[in-house]
């Protein structure tokens, strides 16, 4: 498919009433931003800071309302749209979510409703189109996946379908010129290689040493990463009173903010930044994947960039393969 | 798809103050398709809710074989339970759950017994203590150690004398009052050779303080690692394992894996107790 066919098959799919979202490079911030029309309609080769978490998470969900004695379940009209454009990491962290979400009816109305259009080229290390077909393509959920030669060239794309519903849109619009992926679910049969097996150990093993107590002075705690990271997916219920209703919904909520392991009574069982740091680790790189045999950290970057105190994520991974015997 | 989230009306049919900051609570659930499935069993909890004020999760205190309501006593700690201690009889509240693995009925009916609690943990184990006194024959001998700050704070003080027909109740104070005859100091001064057998099952519910001192005590006493349950308290918001608030270090949910954890499973794990 060529960058002119893209365009039209945007304005087939607005056409078709899906509304469109992709993001954007406007004066070097990147934000995802409805798409209006498919003319002149470029593919954003570089990540928006948010990832598109908030569109099956959102922020603050409203859950439920009670008037009196009822309870009313409030559910997201069935607004059919596409989210255009995903880089395979942003794929990643929602085929970790969907697996997270998998009894949750809100999260899974909005995944129903969502028609996923991946991008990415193919990354240095899997130059190889079969491998990267057979370990990262097959294990990602999404309807349609453009794959472009690389990121300075979007001219030209490979398309691959990962659903029916992937399928019967682009036959809707003409277009047949793609290979079928089948899902064979979020994990690669071999499980984590053996890079990432030691990285658990050896993340598991690190807890009290100097790394954690260095980066407790180092992180003021401010939960930023936990916002733009699209894997992190704490959340605290919370209701509120308003004159003849009472709403409950469910918020995101982080880790590193003091109240998240507050019991009655005051104790807290993350009581230091150096805890609270640990813990975030623990979670992406120890428990997602003994929970879920995939490791809780895209590699997407977000949260060294958004980090006010500086901290590094990829240069602690390093420190701890290297530190931590 | 079913709304894992979705609190099923109830009532409090009762409220009874046991000590001058718990009490009682009799809940009744009220959605009829609900209550026919809710079976709870020793030792699992539910969450409570209460529009405006949030939800919290409390244990259950009533014995299992009583189907038509369950109780649980509680202690004025905070925003929703302020707020439970204005309501009253024939008040609604919201139902889930219920929650978290509980005992393990096949042990806690074949061996001896041995229930530690500290402060409030003595409700938790209240569920084996009433099904012990209304069926005795169920279960083999039950010892309870229960300590507190002072007199006034035991629970279920007018219920020791029925329990003492089938169990073994020993009770201890930090600052007795006047009219205190029994043991002073902490509960593990009780716990000595001549009344604990090794070969007993030990349920402990308390504060984190008194797990450190009675499971080191119980070692000692020859009780096995895999013997020795104690009941963790994390704050939960979903109750289905995955919010993260209750999550434990390195893994496991004390929502979904506990509440209860033998010795032998938690020793090794960071923060565990």
């Amino acid at each position: 498919m060529n960058d002119k066919q893209l365009q039209d098959f945007v304005s087939y799919l607005i056409e078709k009433n899906y509304k469109v979202y992709s993001h954007k490079n406007v004066d070097n911030n990147v934000f995802i931003d409805e798409v209006k029309t498919g003319k002149n309609f470029k593919l954003c080769p570089q990540k928006p800071l948010h990832s598109f978490k908030s569109f099956f998470l959102a922020p603050c969900k409203k859950m439920m309302q009670f008037k009196g004695k009822e309870i009313l379940l409030l559910r997201d009209p069935d607004v059919k749209s596409v989210l255009l454009g995903l880089h395979f990491y942003d794929m990643k962290a929602l085929t970790l979510h969907a697996q997270v979400f998998k009894k949750d009816p809100y999260f899974q109305k909005k995944l129903r409703n969502m028609i996923i259009i991946g991008q990415s080229p193919i990354p240095e290390e899997d130059r190889s189109y079969e491998k990267f077909e057979k370990e990262i393509l097959e294990h990602l959920k999404f309807d349609i996946f453009l794959e472009a030669k690389s990121t300075n060239d979007q001219k030209e794309f490979r398309i691959f379908t990962g659903s029916e519903d992937g399928q019967r849109l682009l036959d809707g619009f003409g277009y047949k010129d793609y290979e079928n992926v089948e899902y064979e679910g979020p994990v690669p049969k071999k499980g984590l290689d053996q890079l990432h097996q030691a990285l658990i150990e050896k993340v598991r093993k690190s807890r009290g040493s100097a790394i954690w107590k260095e980066l407790g002075k180092k992180c003021i705690a401010c939960g930023k990463c936990t916002i733009v990271c699209p894997t992190c997916f704490c959340f605290k219920f919370k209701d509120e009173i308003e004159k003849d209703k009472i709403t409950r919904s469910r918020e995101w909520d982080s880790c590193f903010y003091e109240d998240f392991s507050e019991i009655a009574g005051g104790h807290k069982f993350l009581d230091s930044t150096e805890d609270r740091i640990y813990n975030y680790y623990d979670h992406k790189f120890v428990r997602i994947p003994n929970e879920y045999r995939m490791v809780g950290c895209v590699s997407c970057g977000r949260c060294t960039e958004v980090c006010p105190a500086g901290i590094s994520l990829p240069e602690n991974i390093k420190r701890i393969m290297e530190e931590i015997k | 798809m079913k709304n894992p989230y979705y609190p099923y009306d109830a009532e409090i049919i009762k409220v009874e103050e046991l000590t001058p900051i718990n009490r009682l609570f009799t809940f009744q659930i009220k959605d009829k398709a609900f209550k026919s499935k809710f079976k709870f069993r020793h030792g699992q909890f539910f969450i409570l809710s209460v529009p405006g004020f949030g939800e919290a999760p409390f244990g259950f205190c009533s014995s299992p074989t009583i189907k038509d309501s369950f109780q649980a006593s509680i202690d004025k700690r905070g925003g929703l339970t302020n707020k439970l201690f204005e309501l009253k009889k024939g008040m609604a509240v919201g139902i889930r759950g219920p929650y978290g693995n509980g005992f393990d009925d096949v042990k806690i009916k074949t061996r001896n017994l041995v229930l530690v609690a500290g402060g409030c943990g003595l409700s938790p184990l209240r569920t084996v203590i009433q099904d012990a006194s209304m069926n005795p024959g169920n279960f083999k001998k039950i010892q309870i150690f229960y300590g507190c700050r002072n007199p006034e704070l035991l629970s279920f003080q007018k219920d020791y004398k029925a329990w003492s027909k089938n169990i073994e109740v020993n009770l201890t104070v930090d600052a007795p009052d006047n009219k205190w005859k029994d043991n002073v100091g902490v509960v593990t001064n009780l716990l000595t050779q001549e009344k604990i057998k090794s070969d007993s099952v030990a349920i402990l519910v308390g504060p984190p303080i008194m797990y450190k001192f009675v499971v080191k005590k119980l070692l000692e006493l020859g009780l096995k690692e895999e013997d020795i349950y104690v009941s963790l308290e994390r704050r939960m918001h979903c109750g289905i394992g995955v919010c993260q608030h209750c999550a434990l270090i390195n893994g496991g949910y004390v929502c979904t894996d506990g509440p209860l954890f033998s010795y032998a499973e938690i020793k090794n794990v960071p923060e565990g107790i």
